[in-house]
C-alpha cells in the first residue's frame, strides 16, 4: 500500500514529465483513433446502407478481437521499424474494427419496415440515408468509436516497447522513476482512459435523437 | 378536405414478376383493373404474391415482364423516385419515423416536394382532424412512442395521404392492431375512403377484413396466380375454384349474410305488419344490424323471425327465412362494377 500512497507525491513531484508524456500519450491513440474514424465510419455506413458485406464486417471485428496488440507491435517492427509510425499502425488496426463494425451495424439493424416507409415515400438513397438512417444510427456509431477510443487510450501503454513514447515510458522503466512512478503511471492511464470514456458517454447521451431518447427514457421509467 | 384530387385508375396488364434464383415467379401475369376510386383487396395466403403485386405498383420490386399503368401512363415512363411521390403508401406497424413528431412524418413527402411551411401547417392540421386526432395542437409535438398503435396507425395513414395522392398502396396496414382497435380503424378508413375518392390497393391476409373493406376483392393463389376477382357478393355467393371456396372458409355463407343489414330487407317484409300471434316471442333488432347478427339473436331466442326497429320506431319484421335466404343479399355492394 505504501507503493499505492507513494504514487501521489510523486504525480505532484513530477507534473510537467506526467503532463509531457500524456501528450505524447494523446498523440499516439488519438491519431489512430482519427484514422480508424476516418476510414471505418464510411466503410461501415455504406456497407450497412447496401445491407451488403456482413461476412466483412464480422470477419474483420474477430480478426481485430484476436489479434494481440504486443505481437502486433513486434511483428511490426519487422516492417517499418521502431518508433511512433509502428506504434500508430498497431492502434489504427486495434481501434478500426470496433468502429468499422458497430458503423455497419448501426445502418444495417434500422427496421427494414423503416427504410422500406421512406422508400415507398419516394425519399433518394441519400434522403433514406441522411433523414433516417444516420440519426436513427449514430448513437451506435459513437458507440463503436467510444469503445475504440478507450482501447487505443490504455493501449498505447504498450507503445513504448516501441520506442515511441507516452505513459508507458513511465509505466515500464521501473529502473528510472521507481515502484512510486510506475503506480503513478498505471493510476494516470487508467484516469485518462475513464475520461475519455466519459467524455463519450455524453456525446452518446446527446447523439441520441429526441423521439428515440423519449422512447428509451419512458421504458425505463 | 379544402381541395382534392380525385382517384385514378391502376391497371395490372400481365404484370410478372421472378425474384433471383426463384424457379416459379411470384407473380404471374396478373390481369386487373381497379377502376378510380375503387378500394380493391388484395389477399390470399402467404406465398401469393399479394405484397409483390403492391410493391411492384411504387417499384419497390421491378416487374419482370408486363406492365403497370396509373391513369393511361406506365409505371415505367418515369423515375421510381418521381412515381413513389405520387402513391401513398402506408405499411403494418406504420413504419412512422421514431426520430420525427406527427406534424414532421405527416410531412415527410410535402417536404421532399419543397411545399412552404404554412402549406404543410395547414395540411398536417387537416390531416390530423380528418384521421380523428384533435385537437391538432396535441398531436402535432409527439413522437410515435408515445402514441398507442391505432393512434400510430392513424398518423401512418395521414401521412400517406399527405401529398394528396390519386392513388394509396396499403400493406397489412391494420394488421398489428388489436381486434377492438382495428375494426375502429377500419372504420375511420372507410369513411376516409369514402370522403377522398383514392383509389386503393389494400393487402390484407383476413379475408374478413377484405369483405368489410374492399369495393372488390381479387383472390391470389400460391404460385402468383389471380384465382377470382369480384365484389365480396360475388364471391361469396360463386366461388370460382375449390381454392378459393376453402380459402374463404366454412363460415362463407354466414359472411355473405354479413354484407347485408336487416333494415335493407325489412320493407319486403311490411305486409305482414300486424300478422300477430305469430311474431310473438320474437326478439328486437336493430335496422342497422347485419343478417348475420339478426340471425344470432334469433338463434339466441329461438325465434322463428325478428322485430325491426329503427330509432325507436318499429319498422317491420323479418323471418328467419328471410334472413337465411334474403332476396337481394349484396346487391346494392356491386358498386362502382360496371
Amino acid at each position: 500500500m505504501d507503493v499505492v500512497f507513494g504514487a501521489f507525491p510523486f504525480m505532484i513531484d513530477n507534473v510537467g514529465l506526467l503532463l509531457t508524456k500524456t501528450g505524447d500519450h494523446l498523440v499516439i491513440s488519438l491519431i489512430p483513433l482519427l484514422a480508424a474514424i476516418v476510414v471505418g465510419v464510411p466503410i461501415g455506413i455504406w456497407l450497412g446502407h447496401a445491407h451488403r458485406g456482413e461476412f466483412l464486417a464480422v470477419s474483420v471485428t474477430n480478426i481485430g478481437r484476436a489479434l494481440p496488440s504486443l505481437a502486433l507491435i513486434a511483428i511490426l517492427i519487422g516492417f517499418v521499424g521502431i518508433g511512433m509510425l509502428n506504434a500508430m499502425i498497431a492502434l489504427f488496426l486495434l481501434a478500426f474494427p470496433p468502429i468499422l463494425s458497430y458503423a455497419f451495424q448501426a445502418v444495417n439493424s434500422i427496421d427494414r419496415d423503416l427504410t422500406r416507409a421512406a422508400r415507398g415515400m419516394g425519399m433518394s438513397h441519400g434522403q433514406v440515408l441522411l433523414k433516417v438512417e444516420l440519426p436513427l444510427g449514430l448513437p451506435m456509431i459513437i458507440a463503436g468509436i467510444r469503445t475504440s477510443a478507450v482501447l487505443t487510450v490504455s493501449s498505447a501503454t504498450i507503445a513504448t516497447i516501441a520506442g515511441s513514447g507516452g505513459l508507458g515510458d513511465v509505466i515500464l522503466n521501473q529502473v528510472a522513476y521507481g515502484m512510486e512512478g510506475v503506480v503513478a503511471g498505471a493510476i494516470w492511464v487508467a484516469v485518462l482512459a475513464i475520461l475519455v470514456d466519459q467524455a463519450f458517454a455524453l456525446l452518446l447521451r446527446v447523439s441520441a435523437p429526441a423521439g428515440v431518447k423519449r422512447l428509451q427514457s419512458t421504458s425505463v421509467a | 378536405m379544402t381541395q382534392h384530387s380525385t382517384g385514378t385508375s391502376i391497371t395490372f396488364d400481365r404484370a410478372t414478376k421472378t425474384y433471383p434464383g426463384a424457379a416459379a415467379p411470384a407473380l404471374d401475369a396478373l390481369d386487373l383493373e381497379v377502376e378510380a376510386g375503387e378500394l380493391v383487396c388484395l389477399v390470399g395466403p402467404s406465398g401469393g404474391g399479394k405484397t409483390t403485386a403492391l410493391q411492384l405498383v411504387n417499384r419497390l420490386v421491378d416487374l419482370t415482364s408486363g406492365d403497370i399503368r396509373i391513369g393511361d401512363r406506365s409505371i415505367t415512363d418515369q423515375s421510381a423516385i418521381e412515381l413513389r411521390r405520387t402513391i401513398g403508401y402506408a405499411i403494418q406497424q406504420s413504419g412512422l419515423f421514431p426520430h420525427y413528431t406527427v406534424a414532421d412524418n405527416i410531412a415527410t413527402v410535402p417536404v421532399i416536394l419543397g411545399w412552404n411551411k404554412e402549406r404543410i401547417r395547414a395540411r398536417t392540421a387537416e390531416l390530423l382532424e380528418l384521421v380523428g386526432l384533435s385537437p391538432v395542437e396535441t398531436w402535432l409535438p409527439r413522437y410515435p412512442a408515445q402514441l398507442s398503435g391505432g393512434q400510430q396507425q392513424r398518423v401512418g395513414i395521414a401521412r400517406a395521404l399527405a401529398a394528396d395522392p390519386p392513388v394509396m398502396l396499403m400493406d397489412e396496414p391494420f394488421g398489428a392492431l388489436d381486434p377492438i382497435t382495428r375494426v375502429a380503424v377500419q372504420d375511420e378508413f372507410l369513411a376516409i375512403h369514402r370522403a377522398v375518392a383514392k383509389t386503393t390497393l389494400f393487402v390484407t391476409h383476413d379475408i374478413d377484413e377484405a369483405i368489410k373493406m374492399a369495393d372488390r376483392i381479387a383472390i391470389l393463389k400460391p404460385g402468383g396466380k389471380l384465382a377470382q376477382f369480384g365484389t365480396p357478393a360475388e364471391v361469396l355467393s360463386n366461388p370460382a375454384d375449390d381454392f378459393v371456396a376453402e380459402f374463404l372458409g366454412a363460415e362463407r355463407g354466414l359472411k355473405r349474410l354479413a354484407l347485408t343489414t336487416v333494415g335493407e330487407i325489412v320493407t319486403g317484409s311490411s305486409d305482414r305488419v300486424g300478422a300477430g300471434a305469430e311474431t310473438a316471442g320474437w326478439p328486437d333488432v336493430e335496422a342497422t344490424m347485419t343478417l348475420r347478427e339478426a340471425l344470432s339473436v334469433v338463434s339466441a331466442a329461438q325465434a322463428e323471425g325478428a322485430i325491426v326497429h329503427a330509432g325507436g320506431s318499429r319498422l317491420g319484421e323479418v323471418s328467419l327465412h328471410d334472413l337465411i335466404a334474403p332476396p337481394t343479399a349484396g346487391e346494392d355492394r356491386e358498386g362502382v362494377r360496371a
